[in-house]
């Protein structure tokens, strides 16, 4: 499935950053995309890797899961992660792992190392809890051997699509998002521990994508009205802020076509490459 | 794995009562262990790790995507009653159970009987220290006109 995308804008600052399948990625998107989560291990402080990986679970345990808030807060966190990634790499934006055709994990995920022979920081062998300052083993992903139905998920995933109420769409769609994590296995199975594996964020890059292309087809359809104002954790961006990705500066590609238009982009932005 | 049996829930098929969809909702499920897979099926108490999918009594399964482990001092997953007093504005604790869903419609229309048992077979995943049933507080069967 695709979504067209009609870039706007004609300044360096506003243009969105377009998010694209894994499958589509350049090599030399998979390098930079792999930079930038390097350099994200690299940093222990609250602009890392592990600060973001420990809202979801440990320590800090901020996320949502069923509950009228699991697509709302999971899209505002993606958010604030991938900003924290373009700080430190511009122009990086983060890949979805399209589970509904494809039956494993990706490899730019499970690849011992890149082609110039350096560990892979997409495949996760170890983990360090924010500010615990002790280093573990991760245990390895077990794709498929968990019990559940295997990859691909079409069918579950078309069935959440159809639902025309948002409650009924982000309830059948989060079953959909439970099985993809079981099915992982390894630290993905576990809510505490997830996000520090890096696939976690291919697997919800995919969630928060099908929520864009189901609001394309539900226009209007929005979370119940007493959900609209309420702050999610840690930063209070409210679940109305999070409904339209364009005002967050993000897209999703299906296929794409760019040129450039009347003023040259700044050097530092990449413009959604 | 482990099998539980509900006690007979009355199934809605006289005419005065049609369904267009019939759910199971599951409520307080407990999510402070590890993962699980759960099934379920309608009067096959004798279901196992056998049975599979392809059975018409097959009603519906989920992923429980749960918390695992216990990070915490004495008591750090304990779930509180409710808030502490009434300018207690924190989020709920991240443990409160949650209710799950399961559409459950052809299922429920291959029962003959005017009556169904349901049993849940729950399966933990890799590494887990459990073989425990799901711990949830309340079945109910429920069908919508």
């Amino acid at each position: 499935m695709a979504v067209q995308v009609a870039v706007s804008g004609t300044s360096a600052s506003g243009t969105l950053q377009l998010r694209k399948s894994v499958n589509k990625l350049l090599p030399a998107d998979l390098v930079v995309l792999r930079e930038a989560f390097s350099q994200a291990m690299s940093v222990s402080d609250n602009r890392g890797f592990g600060y973001f990986a420990g809202w979801h679970g440990q320590p800090f345990d901020w996320c949502q899961h069923h509950t009228p808030l699991f697509l709302p807060w999971h899209r505002q966190y993606l958010y604030y992660f991938e900003l924290s990634l373009q700080a430190l790499v511009p122009g990086v934006t983060l890949p979805w792992w399209d589970w509904t055709t494809s039956d494993a994990i990706p490899s730019a995920y499970t690849d011992p190392s890149d082609p110039a022979g350096n560990a892979n920081p997409l495949l996760v062998s170890e983990y360090t809890i924010y500010q615990s300052g002790q280093t573990q083993q991760a245990p390895p992903r077990t794709p498929g051997q968990n019990p559940g139905p295997p990859l691909p998920y079409l069918d579950s995933w078309n069935a959440a699509m159809q639902m025309t109420n948002f409650a009924e769409f982000q309830t059948a769609l989060e079953g959909v998002h439970d099985d993809v994590h079981v099915w992982v296995g390894g630290i993905m199975q576990d809510i505490e521990l997830a996000a520090y594996d890096p696939v976690f964020f291919a697997h919800h890059v995919m969630i928060d994508r099908s929520w864009r292309l189901w609001q394309t087809q539900n226009p209007g359809a929005l979370p119940n009205a007493s959900m609209l104002d309420v702050a999610l954790q840690p930063n209070g961006m409210t679940v109305r802020q999070t409904l339209d990705v364009t005002q967050l500066g993000y897209d999703y590609a299906g296929t794409m076509a760019q040129v450039p238009g009347t003023i040259a982009p700044a050097p530092a932005d990449s413009g959604g490459d | 794995m482990q099998r539980w049996t509900s006690q007979p829930l009355t199934v809605p098929q006289h005419v005065g009562a049609p369904y267009a969809r019939a759910d199971l909702e599951i409520e307080g499920v407990r999510h402070d262990g590890p993962s699980c897979y759960v099934q379920f099926y309608f009067n096959l108490p004798d279901a196992n790790e056998h049975t599979g999918r392809d059975v018409s009594q097959f009603a519906g399964a989920f992923s429980l995507f749960a918390h695992g482990t216990c990070w915490g001092d004495a008591g750090h997953c304990e779930v509180p009653s409710g808030p502490l007093n009434v300018f207690d504005r924190r989020s709920p604790h991240p443990l409160t159970p949650i209710n799950i869903t399961v559409t459950v419609t052809e299922a429920l229309r291959a029962v003959a009987e005017d009556e169904v048992t349901v049993t849940v077979l729950t399966f933990p995943v890799l590494g887990s220290d459990r073989d425990e049933s799901l711990r949830f507080s309340r079945l109910t069967l429920l069908t919508y006109d």
